[in-house]
């Protein structure tokens, strides 16, 4: 059997459209992801993460090549590729006409799960998600936060070695979420393995083992956040705040040419490409535009990487 | 679990706490019965369908007819319903094949189906002295589920094919005009213009009318019934292997 969770292989996806050039979502890509780990499958919007996670889960056939969870293959065996995962899409997707209970319970006998244990089960999961209070209610009549908390609730009903994330977070007050990446935190220590999407970068810092960036259906980096740091050796993060913000700062910052920046009331933020000698002379620079109450410089967070990484050429 | 019994326990689940759908779908056609067929019968008699038969009894089994297309109708719309709901692609992820999701969602139709046609069957004979042939009740069983599941099968291709739930209801609203009239459902055919008949012959709902008239009141020619039933099972199959590939290219 094999040691890892998930492998792909030159996989594509194209889409044909009549009278358009064809549209090449997933464009060739290759990993593999051992188990327990959490993965994160990171990129811009239309990059292809969510058709990649799509023919994963084998909501989609591909073009070509191939892939495999658990070493079943998601075109010749989907529905033993289909015993081994459980999937959060992006989009809210909860039962609306049954109660928060009932969409657990529904859920669980989907996956095999006896009656007693599932019931079981939903306790425990809606005391964790903070959803036991309206257990009986209909998820109509929830707000689309509390839906999100039934439906990402559901993965944890079951116990799938591979778990699929589109966005999860999507929705979700910052106490839960922190509360949520510990379970998954705890999911992969038991030995599960968690394929996450997301836009939110920090959270990816924080949470993944590994990281695949994506850009036009193409892999453009892969590593753990050291790694992918390396990729972006040369990059700073400089933070200034003026006691008044200077005239011409939106300019002098401009002509830094910055990854990225955001200028707001007194304060400024930059990333940029530099040569580590210079930085202090650019900080210096920038200092003598106004009065600085503060100054903080540091390396590249994987928001630089992943805007460095993804950029337009 | 079963993937057909957690389908099942599911459908079951949405419906039995929703009574705005069981209505739809239990009582409905019995109303029909009660205000269509009672006012025809009492204002227009049934000069073209024999002395031994009124209206009311004729009419029954275009009732059914009616419910289990209506019934098709309704189930294929959750397809809409659990597409909005972002639950359909999560169901795909599940662990059952494609074509156990389509068996599991007609097995409770075909519950609701004969549910529904005992109730308006009973209220037939309670309130309007329909006499039915008891002894082809089991017959009339097997038209009840070929006929439900076959036009489940026939409805969920457009439902899924098509991802407009605008443009899913003009569809329907054409079958339900196209289908329902051009057919022996409301009216017998041998008085119609031969253009009106050919075109009611070669209607499914008229396959599954005519059997149903036959299995209820005993009233048909068992060798066109041989034809219909055979042509109607084709149809059914037909549609249940296209809807389990229209099914298979969602994603």
């Amino acid at each position: 059997m094999s040691n890892f969770a998930l492998e792909v292989e030159n996989l594509a996806k194209v889409y044909e459209r009549r009278g358009q050039p064809p549209v090449r979502a997933v464009d060739g890509i290759s990993f593999s992801v051992p188990r327990g780990e959490i993965f994160g499958l990171l990129g811009p919007n239309g990059a292809g993460k969510t058709t990649l996670l799509k023919v994963l889960t084998t909501l989609l056939r591909p073009t070509s090549g191939a892939a495999r969870i658990e070493g079943f293959d998601v075109v010749a065996r989907p529905l033993e590729v289909r015993k081994r995962i459980s999937m959060v899409l992006q989009e809210t997707a909860a039962e609306l006409f049954l109660s928060v209970r009932d969409n657990l319970l529904t859920f669980a006998r989907f996956h095999g799960l006896d009656s007693r244990e599932a019931r079981r089960r939903a306790d425990t999961v809606m005391e964790k998600f903070q959803i036991t209070s309206y257990a009986e209610q209909k998820v109509q009549d929830l707000s689309g936060g509390s839906r999100r908390r039934v439906q990402v609730s559901k993965v944890f009903m079951i116990e799938t070695p591979v778990v699929f994330l589109d966005e999860f977070s999507t929705g979700m007050d910052p106490i839960l979420k922190r509360a949520v990446m510990g379970y998954l935190r705890e999911e992969a220590a038991k030995g599960r393995t968690i394929v996450l999407t997301t836009q939110i970068l920090s959270e990816a810092e924080e949470l993944c083992d590994d990281i695949l960036i994506m850009n036009r259906g193409k892999q453009v980096a892969r590593g753990d956040l050291n790694a992918l740091k390396l990729l972006s050796a040369g990059v700073y993060e400089i933070s200034l705040t003026f006691d008044k913000l200077p005239e011409t700062i939106a300019s002098d910052v401009a002509r830094l040419a910055p990854l990225r920046s955001h200028i707001d009331d007194n304060s400024i933020e930059i990333a940029l490409k530099a040569e580590e000698e210079n930085i202090l002379d650019i900080v210096s620079g920038l200092s003598k535009k106004g009065r600085v109450l503060r100054v903080e410089v540091s390396g590249a967070s994987l928001e630089d990487i992943f805007v460095e990484l993804t950029k337009e050429k | 679990m079963n993937p057909l019994a957690a389908v099942f326990y599911r459908e079951s689940k949405i419906r039995a706490t929703n009574t705005t759908f069981l209505f739809w779908d239990l009582f409905y056609p019995m109303c029909y019965l009660l205000v269509f067929g009672v006012g025809v019968n009492a204002a227009l008699g049934s000069p073209a369908l024999g002395a031994h038969v009124n209206y009311d009894s004729f009419f029954l089994a275009g009732v059914l007819g009616m419910a289990s297309f209506g019934i098709a109708s309704n189930s294929s719309w959750s397809f809409f319903l659990d597409r909005d709901n972002g639950i359909f692609y999560e169901m795909l992820t599940y662990p059952m094949r494609r074509s156990q999701y389509l068996l599991g969602k007609v097995l409770f139709n075909l519950c609701i189906g004969i549910v529904q046609a005992a109730i308006t069957i009973a209220v037939g004979c309670a309130l309007l002295k329909i006499h039915v042939q008891w002894s082809l009740l089991p017959l009339l069983s097997v038209v009840v589920i070929g006929g439900t599941a076959g036009w489940f099968f026939f409805y969920s291709i457009f439902a899924l094919k098509i991802c407009r739930n605008d443009l899913f209801n003009s569809v329907t609203s054409v079958f339900y005009f196209v289908f329902l009239f051009a057919s022996s459902m409301f009216y017998p055919l041998d008085p119609l213009p031969r253009w009106f008949r050919v075109t009611a012959l070669a209607n499914p709902i008229t396959w599954e009318v005519d059997l149903f008239r036959y299995t209820s009141i005993g009233l048909g020619v068992p060798k066109q019934l041989v034809w219909e039933s055979i042509a109607f099972a084709l149809f059914a199959l037909a549609s249940f292997a296209y809807a389990v590939r229209c099914l298979r290219e969602q994603g």
